[in-house]
């Protein structure tokens, strides 16, 4: 049997009483700019632990993106912000980005993008990788 | 009584409904403001349905465990099916207070039968038509959710993700690009293939996993974007974001996949995967978990594995 708080029908007053005490967990996620992000990756083979840890720094025209891009096992990379999608290059998934995000990035040549926070860094992606007996 | 959702094509009258109830939640302010709820710029209402929206992005975007980089609040692993079983239910409830009419049930879009015809039909499927869900566009200039600059109560995106993963304030009309990003939606045979698949999950618990829950999410090989992860790279624009439901065919897409776990769940038993002495790094997906939520209490996804007794479809043929 369903819970029977599949059938509690809401109300205008529920609502606005939930989103007041759940509100914190929307503010909270803006704490979490990633300027620099990282995916720890596990795996065993043949009774070894292999770990990668791998970091991703990426500016498009100058500026860095800050949401979390990561990377699975099978080396695809995903980013929060374009859910559905992951690609095999990281280079592929900032192009998808620029098409999909209009109103974050200016036509080239007329100055900031807007969404995009101005920082200027060195662009890296860098991986290790390591293995440990058991 | 149960309720029935029904093929989105197949009962004008409910297509009509749901399209009305959409923009009377469009338009109701029940207190919340983006201030309230952490968004920057000007402190505007914020209506129902967009609450639903910041929903989506706030569950996508909480990482479960916060230690790894795959799995969060509402996709990437086994609370798939169920939390968004838990956000349409909420969504249906509302449309229903709403439309005044407790007898409504969400429609559903069989997506897998518009992907049997070719690519150029696909885009001209009568889902697009005027009196369903409007057509393609920068921004939708057709159907119920046409966007007027003139008219401020013409239906307009006012909160979504930024580039960043940030929500933000907008005040565009809806995007769609359909069969732009990729040209054809799923066939029947990959609906076929996912029914097929057991158990509904299996470790890693994430999308390389084997069983049906990734399988329908839209991870698992051979071509990847699948299934419901096809369908909103397909109709892409305001699909693609996290804050994809913007766009209300999002709903339509996932009844389907709901109808379609239910068919899994009538054929292969009503089980899920974790269960809760799974461990600790599964917190957020095991059975018996407190699911992510914004406008009600929240639910686990042991509440929402027989819903019979709350709705039916009108057809579990996949």
């Amino acid at each position: 049997m369903p819970s029977r708080r599949v059938m509690v029908v809401p109300t205008t007053t529920s609502i606005a009483s939930y989103v007041k005490k759940n509100a914190v967990s929307v503010k909270q996620l803006r704490k979490h700019s990633h300027q620099k992000t990282e995916t720890i990756r596990n795996a065993e083979h043949h009774g070894h632990h292999i770990l990668v840890r791998t970091h991703y720094e990426i500016e498009v025209d100058g500026q860095m993106l800050m949401g979390h891009m990561g990377v699975t096992n099978d080396g695809h990379v995903h980013y929060h912000p374009l859910p559905n999608l992951s690609f095999t290059s990281a280079i592929d998934l900032v192009r998808q980005l620029i098409d999909t995000f209009p109103d974050d990035f200016a036509t080239p040549g007329t100055g900031s993008m807007r969404g995009m926070e101005r920082k200027k860094t060195t662009t890296t992606t860098t991986t290790k990788a390591g293995h440990a007996h058991h | 009584m149960a309720i029935t959702r029904h093929n989105l094509l197949t009962n004008d009258a409910v297509r009509q409904q749901y399209a009305q109830g959409v923009n009377l939640l469009k338009h109701e302010f029940t207190g919340p403001t983006t201030t309230s709820v952490g968004i920057p710029g000007p402190s505007q209402p914020v209506s129902t349905y967009d609450l639903f929206v910041v929903w989506h992005h706030t569950a996508m975007s909480t990482m479960t465990p916060l230690t790894q980089g795959d799995r969060n609040a509402a996709h990437r692993g086994p609370i798939f099916c169920p939390w968004h079983r838990f956000m349409l239910r909420q969504l249906e409830l509302n449309l229903q207070r709403v439309l005044h009419d407790v007898s409504f049930g969400l429609p559903y879009w069989d997506w897998a039968t518009d992907g049997q015809k070719t690519a150029t039909r696909q885009k001209k499927s009568k889902v697009w038509a005027v009196d369903a869900m409007g057509g393609s566009g920068n921004p939708v200039k057709t159907g119920p959710f046409t966007f007027n600059a003139a008219d401020p109560t013409s239906f307009r995106i006012r909160i979504e993700a930024d580039v960043n993963g940030q929500l933000v304030q907008r005040a565009h009309g809806l995007r769609r690009a359909l069969g732009t990003l990729v040209s054809t939606l799923p066939k029947k045979a990959d609906t076929v293939g996912a029914l097929a698949l057991t158990p509904y999950d299996v470790t890693p618990w994430d999308t390389s996993s084997s069983g049906f829950r990734n399988r329908v999410e839209g991870w698992a090989p051979p071509a990847t974007p699948a299934l419901h992860n096809r369908v909103h790279v397909w109709v892409g624009g305001d699909m693609l974001p996290s804050s994809s439901p913007n766009d209300p065919v999002f709903y339509m897409n996932h009844c389907n996949v709901d109808r379609i776990w239910e068919a899994w769940l009538t054929q292969h038993g009503r089980d899920y995967l974790p269960l809760q002495r799974a461990p600790a790094f599964l917190k957020g997906h095991r059975i018996n978990d407190l699911m992510s939520s914004l406008l009600s209490a929240p639910m686990r996804p042991a509440d929402v594995l027989d819903m019979t007794s709350i709705y039916v479809y009108d057809s579990l043929a996949v």
